[in-house]
Parts: structure tokens; C-alpha cells; sequence
């Protein structure tokens, strides 16, 4: 099980820039299915990586799903190493990442992002007819489901 | 600020598994703060892992 209503306000409250999208910013935008995983598409500059690396840093993250025991370091030179990060934290699982198929990096999707207001702080989350473009961009048989519920949500706002 | 995108030519396919989609539970979600809707998720997760426990310990069992 994953805390949002933790680790939202952490990574907001350590002023680490990011946008909600996945199942997270399905669940903001009314969708009924069950995520297990908070996704973050994160600002990857020198001063955001330092201040995702410090907030995180207090809740032991590790690979998700890796073996015990591997020299796993969660530091500034470990995101800079990678781009995409599948964690597991001590507030549930949490994807780090730096760009998504059809969206690209943070940069790329403010101006597709919307400004929520939950657990007491504000928050990026991509905006509806964004996120059903970049899950139509995957490709995933998976998805399809999930894209045919939030165009329903978009059929059901208008 | 949110900027227009088309909006996506119908697809046979979502069409599809559009019309299986219970718009019952998408309404009541709409009446819902976003928080709510998150406290609802937790809640469903933590549901979720009872019921997984609970097959786990079931399967324990002889």
C-alpha cells in the first residue's frame, strides 16, 4: 500500500518539482481503478535531483522487486545514472521518472499539467486529455481498459 | 495552464471497452474532492491486502 497522503506533502514540502501522472493522476481525475504505486514524472536538473535525493533519503528506498543485498545507493550519482526508477520506499512504491513515452520530461508536460490541491499542499498532475494521450502512446494491451475509463471521464465532464 | 489537445479519433478498440465501463462509479467519483478520491484508494488498497493476507494464509493452511 502506498501513503499519498504522505508522500505527496514530503515531496512538496522538500520543494522537489514533479508532476502526478499514472494511476495517481487517474484517481485525482474521478478514475475508480486501484493503483498500488505513486508515478512522478521529476524535473531532472542538478537542484531538484539534490532535493529528490534528500527527501527520499529518509525513507529507504530500494529497487522494487530486486533481490536483497544487491549495492544498491540512492544518491544524486545513482538518479544521474539512470532515468527511471522502480522504488520501493518505507511510505509504499513510488516510480521515479525522468521522461514518459509521448510526453517526454518535465519540461515537456507543464504546460499539460494542472494544479491540484490535496492533503493540505498543491501539487502538478497531468491534465486529463494529456494523460489519456501518453497511456495511448504506450502501447500497452494493459492500458486499454484504463484509457477506455478515462475517456469516459472526459465524456462524463463535458 | 492546461493547453487544448484534440481530441483522440475513436479507436475501435477503447470503443469497446468503453461500453463495459460502470459510468455509475465514475459519477459518484466526480462528486468527490480530489483527496477523498485518494482517501478512497487507500482505502481500496488497503482492502486489497486484507484479501491478499487473507489467500495467503488460507493457502498456509492444510
Amino acid at each position: 500500500m502506498t501513503d499519498f497522503d504522505k508522500l505527496i506533502p514530503l515531496l512538496v514540502m522538500g520543494e522537489v518539482h514533479f508532476i502526478l501522472v499514472g494511476g495517481a493522476a487517474a484517481t485525482a481525475h474521478g478514475s475508480a481503478r486501484l493503483t498500488q504505486d505513486l508515478d512522478i514524472v521529476y524535473q531532472r536538473d542538478r537542484e531538484n535531483v539534490a532535493r529528490l535525493t534528500r527527501v527520499l533519503a529518509s525513507l529507504n528506498p530500494y529497487l522494487r522487486g530486486a533481490p536483497l543485498g544487491l549495492p544498491f545507493v540512492w544518491s544524486e550519482e545513482t538518479i544521474w545514472a539512470g532515468l527511471n526508477f522502480t522504488l520501493t520506499t518505507s511510505l509504499g512504491s513510488l516510480d521515479l521518472l525522468g521522461e514518459i513515452t509521448g510526453g517526454g520530461s518535465y519540461e515537456d508536460l507543464l504546460t499539460d499539467a494542472v494544479t491540484l490541491t490535496l492533503f493540505g499542499v498543491e501539487c502538478l498532475c497531468l491534465s486529463l486529455p494529456k494523460l489519456i494521450q501518453v497511456k495511448r502512446a504506450a502501447g500497452r494491451p494493459r492500458d486499454l481498459e484504463a484509457i477506455a475509463e478515462l475517456q469516459a471521464l472526459l465524456e462524463e465532464r463535458k | 495552464m492546461a493547453r487544448t489537445i484534440l481530441p483522440p479519433t475513436a479507436d475501435p478498440v477503447i470503443e469497446a471497452y468503453k461500453k463495459d465501463i460502470d459510468r455509475t462509479l465514475l459519477r459518484e467519483n466526480l462528486k468527490l474532492s480530489i483527496q477523498q478520491r485518494f482517501e478512497n484508494l487507500m482505502q481500496l488498497q488497503r482492502f486489497a491486502q486484507e484479501l491478499r493476507s487473507a489467500g495467503q494464509l488460507k493457502k498456509k493452511k492444510p
